[in-house]
């Protein structure tokens, strides 16, 4: 556990010195929003629950969801998504 | 533009129900398939996909075992099949084709520009005369021939262009502004230059030729002012030859002009009655049809109104409409009053002035008098001018 994380810490360094993108380096999720209607998110792996109160994503290194009231997904790629909805609460998991 | 572009590739609304379709839309984006507008009611999805997506979606429904249903078709791919079920409109549409394709094969416009001195009227009959009609083929029109034809037939064209765009042609022509120098023969004979009336000479400027006259002198009406045999001598100053030059010269004769007019005391005046009739009409090329009465009133004028439909303008297809107004009228007889009077022949007096004027005649004195006589009013004017003098004529030839 220890090791992973030195070895996490030590992948972030080098990124930063060498003034990489995050999210396409370490695999972070990318979430952009507007008020809390809209949200843009990309470098996700794939949808785990869609239901009108909650959207489950898993990213690389974990699972985001996007809590709130009638939540839709407006469109769906390999590369990102865009969510619409009321959005009460985003919550990273594990 | 994005949404144009998914209508023209064409799409489909479906209903994925069954075990995991999460993980049916997952494996859609893993395969590039684009889904939009995703709405979850109960245990079922609702989603756009677009048709190249929809065939290879086979393997992915198998894998997550989930069922998918078709509810709605959208785009062209769906839209034209279904057009062409309709066989009066495709017929109707092969037609329309057919008929745009075989009327760009003739003209139906002719357009002129750039004529002030010849009417429209005169340049109509001058096409026609050279078979160039509307409805013609445009292969039968020679473009270059009739640019030549134009030049030849109108001598003040100086430049012709004849364009043809689509269905009209352009004819653009520009006329020359410069009055037409009439070439003068070259000094073969020689020419003199006689009085064309009498009256007493003022000035007097010669460039060619003898002067016959002096300032102060009086000539009768085709006296010679300036003769253009110019004598040469000898040393011993006995003649050797004529030479022989055209004469030119600046020659102003004082003389009397008279001028009168009269105008009949009664005159008749058009009194519309206010009962008018308007007939319209539709015109297709030379044909027309009118429901008209062929003469509403005994005594009317006609006034036509035509336009032509925007839509055939852009097209030049020669389809016109419009209207006759005819206005019944009485002729009525008016006498002039004296100031009625006056004033049209003091108009026709300064008329007159004016031409004088322009042939570059002064004025010295002037008499005028507005008299009556039985029927008319009669205006005499007595005018002492200086005007310029001097026709040319050919010069008798003294041969030795």
């Amino acid at each position: 556990m220890k090791k992973n994380n030195e070895r996490c810490k030590r992948k972030e360094m080098l990124v930063e010195s060498l003034k990489l993108p995050k999210d396409i380096c370490m695999g972070a999720l990318k979430v952009t929003m507007t008020g809390n209607r809209e949200a843009w998110i990309e470098n996700y792996r794939g949808i785990l629950e869609y239901t009108e109160g909650l959207i489950l994503l898993q990213a690389k290194t974990c699972q985001v969801s996007f809590e709130g009231t009638g939540l839709s997904i407006d469109y769906y790629t390999n590369e990102d998504m865009k969510i619409s909805g009321c959005i009460a609460c985003v919550k990273y998991l594990g | 533009m994005l949404e144009l572009l998914k209508y023209i590739r064409g799409y489909l609304r479906i209903r994925v129900s069954g075990f995991s379709p999460e993980r049916f839309m997952n494996l859609c984006s893993n395969k590039g398939i684009l889904l939009w507008n995703i709405v979850r009611e109960g245990d079922v999805y609702y989603m756009n996909v677009n048709l190249k997506g929809f065939w290879s979606l086979k393997p992915i429904v198998k894998k997550s075992g989930t069922r998918v249903a078709v509810l709605e078709r959208y785009g062209l791919p769906f839209f034209i099949p279904k057009l062409f079920k309709r066989k009066m409109f495709v017929g109707g549409l092969m037609i329309a084709v057919a008929f745009w394709i075989w009327s760009s094969f003739y003209i139906w416009d002719i357009e002129l520009e750039g004529n002030y001195q010849i009417t429209g009227d005169v340049f109509q009959s001058f096409l026609e005369d050279n078979q160039v009609k509307v409805g013609m083929r445009r292969d039968a029109l020679d473009i270059k021939e009739l640019e030549k034809e134009i030049r030849r037939e109108f001598t003040q064209v100086t430049w012709a262009s004849v364009k043809l765009s689509g269905t009209r042609l352009h004819i653009d022509i520009k006329e020359n502004d410069a009055p037409i120098t009439v070439e003068t023969k070259n000094n073969s004979g020689g020419t003199d230059l006689v009085s064309e009336y009498g009256g007493t000479v003022v000035s007097i400027i010669v460039r060619s030729g003898v002067p016959k006259v002096a300032i102060g002198d009086t000539v009768e009406e085709g006296s010679v002012l300036v003769e253009g045999k110019v004598p040469i001598y000898n040393d011993d100053s006995t003649l050797r030859e004529y030479f022989y030059v055209d004469a030119d010269a600046d020659i102003v004769l004082e003389h009397t002009r008279s001028f009168s007019e009269s105008l009949s005391f009664n005159y008749i005046k058009k009194e519309y009655t206010g009962r008018n009739k308007t007939d319209y009409y539709l015109r297709v090329g030379g044909s027309e049809w009118s429901i008209a009465d062929k003469r509403p009133y005994l005594v009317y004028d006609s006034v036509i109104k035509e336009s032509r439909p925007l839509v055939l303008e852009k097209l030049s297809i020669p389809v016109y409409f419009g209207s006759y107004t005819h206005r019944e009228y009485q002729n009525v007889e008016h006498e002039y009053t004296l100031k009625e009077a006056e004033t049209l022949l003091k108009q026709k007096l300064i008329t007159f002035l004016t031409s004088l004027e322009e042939k570059g005649v002064q004025i010295i004195e002037k008499d005028v008098k507005i008299d009556t006589d039985s029927s008319s009013w009669i205006i005499q004017g007595e005018f002492l001018v200086q005007e310029p003098v001097g026709v040319s004529q050919e010069t008798v030839r003294m041969d030795k």
